[in-house]
């Protein structure tokens, strides 16, 4: 099994730099320094792969700077991509296959979405039982600003055939011994949605590695995973892709299931759209507050839907009040949302957001469990010590 | 590509080099590699089985029963953990018996400020 020469040379200097602060007394995980340019402060779910997520003491913008947004990856980025010999490639059910340099899609017209990016399993850790995966608290989840042309434009290029059903990313992730690649499909109606791009930028500069430079695709609404980062590859298929991240990967069970219980992945369907949610981002959970007045604030989002209405009980859920929603909006993109409170006296309190959205969906009170842990969206709650 | 081997031989290239320059006692992480995984009889092999392609966080924050253990560890066999047939069963008794559902979470580091 081979180390790229990446990994060496981000874990070498991180050791060494660790070595300055080592202490006998460190617990046996986590005790070594992990150092990501540009992403200081970010929790480290992992180093290699890299999983970071975002501390929620920074959600304090509609917008998340590039520096604050999570990165997922399922196995080691792309080591060497060189976007002057980076192709585009499109194929399958097409009358003109394509290869697209950076420079020929730079061309292209380009469009701006607005959207919320969040991972199907952000949420994970607080599944019981508990389940098997990356343990996501609140924040693998992001806002910004994604430019690039949109995917039907170059669908419409390459000439889609009527047997043309789904349309398969695939992505430069290197892949370690015998992993499945990273290959997933969305249905034709999404991919040629006059939203769905191919983003070459974030908040109006050039994607970052981690991000998927040169280009990634931008599935607005949906589970990240959708969003294939280092898209090198678009096929167009006259069925929905089989494989690994498609079955049983990022699956959702047709029917509720007893938590902890074994699903038949015939019994399911694949994840699509995100579920209404929101998040309280401050107060931070178990934190001792020294003054009665309380800023409580937070985001809320729900895929393709628009919220519209965020409740919040500072009480365990005996009584909720509306929260002031944020100016700031756009289709496929969270609201901020925020409320003063002043907690009657000392003590402990359990604060509870619950987000509705235009579909008539509610947060609900416990999330419907299934064997990844994803789509969690129960009512989110903090618990505070208020102690003045 | 950097074969592991090699990796290791000039990890421990340039720590011998490093302590010989600053004077620096080498004992943690580097040197030792059981460093990431709690002691037990299989960890040097779980050790060298798991981390080929991640890190153990990734594994260190699971919370899982046996069974479940069970299915990840026979997972990362078929996606080319290399395991030998005979200690199959004790990673999954090591690794059920270090991170079970009951364990508080694992407190995750933060990505540290440039040096
Ligand atoms: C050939 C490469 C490889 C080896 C060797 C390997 N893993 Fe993994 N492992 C992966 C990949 C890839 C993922 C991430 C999959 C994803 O994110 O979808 C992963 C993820 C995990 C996870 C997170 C849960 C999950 O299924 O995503 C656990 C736990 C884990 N590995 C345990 C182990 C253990 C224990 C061993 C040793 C027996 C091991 N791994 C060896 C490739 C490997």
């Amino acid at each position: 099994m081979a180390t790229t020469r990446r990994d060496f040379l981000r874990i070498v200097p991180s050791a060494l730099a660790g070595a300055s602060v080592l202490h006998p007394a460190l617990s046996w995980a986590g005790s070594d320094e992990v150092y990501v340019p540009g992403k200081e402060g970010m929790i480290v779910r992992s180093a290699r792969f890299l999983d970071l997520e975002m501390p929620m003491e920074v959600l304090k913008t509609w917008i998340t700077p590039g520096p604050h947004f999570f990165v997922r990856n399922h196995m080691h980025e792309p080591s060497t991509l060189d976007a002057s010999t980076w192709a585009l490639t499109i194929s399958g059910e097409v009358e003109n296959p394509l290869a697209l340099s950076l420079a020929d899609l730079k061309k292209l017209e380009s469009h701006t979405v607005i959207n919320t990016l969040e991972c199907a399993g952000n949420g994970r850790a607080f599944q019981q039982p508990h389940v098997p995966g990356v343990q996501w608290e609140r924040g693998a989840v992001g806002t910004a600003r994604f430019s690039g042309p949109r995917l039907r434009d170059l669908l419409h290029r390459a000439g889609v055939k009527s047997t043309g059903k789904h349309v398969m990313f695939r992505g430069l992730d290197e892949v370690p011994g015998k992993v499945p690649a990273f290959i997933r499909s969305i249905p034709i109606e999404k991919a040629t949605d006059a939203d769905t791009l191919v983003a070459l930028e974030m908040n109006s500069a050039p994607l970052a590695k981690h991000h998927g430079f040169p280009a990634r695709a931008l599935v607005p609404g949906w589970i990240g995973a959708a969003s294939c980062k280092w898209l090198t590859e678009i096929k167009v298929l006259d069925k929905e892709f089989e494989g690994n991240f498609m079955k049983p990967g990022y699956r959702f069970p047709n029917q509720p299931v007893q938590p902890g219980a074994d699903v038949n992945p015939d019994d399911t369907h694949p994840i699509t759209a995100l579920s209404v949610k929101s998040i309280i981002a401050a107060p931070i959970a178990n934190a001792t507050l020294r003054s009665r007045a309380v800023h409580i604030q937070g985001a809320a989002w729900a895929g393709e839907a628009d919220i519209t209405r965020v409740d919040l009980s500072t009480d365990g859920g005996s009584t909720w009040q509306p929260v002031q929603l944020g100016r700031e909006q756009s289709k496929y993109a969270w609201r901020l949302w925020s409320y003063s409170w002043h907690a009657p006296r000392s003590g402990e309190y359990t604060i509870l957001s619950r987000a509705t959205d235009s579909q008539g969906r509610a947060q609900p009170a416990s999330a419907a469990w299934n064997p990844s842990g994803y789509l969690y969206n129960a009512i989110d709650q903090v618990k505070i010590h208020v102690e003045t | 590509m950097l074969r592991r081997r090699e990796f290791h031989v000039l990890v421990a290239f340039c720590a011998a080099i490093f302590c010989g320059l600053f004077g620096f006692v080498w004992t943690t992480r580097v040197s030792a590699q059981s460093a990431d995984l709690p002691p037990g009889p299989i960890q040097s092999k779980v050790q060298t089985a798991c981390m080929e392609c991640h890190d153990a966080r990734i594994i260190v924050q699971q919370r899982l029963s046996k069974k479940a253990w069970t299915k990840e560890v026979d997972k990362m066999i078929k996606w080319g953990a290399v395991v030998d047939p005979k200690d199959r069963d004790a990673f999954i008794d090591y690794l059920s018996l270090n991170f079970p559902p009951d364990k508080p979470p694992e407190p995750m580091p933060r990505v540290s400020a440039k040096k």
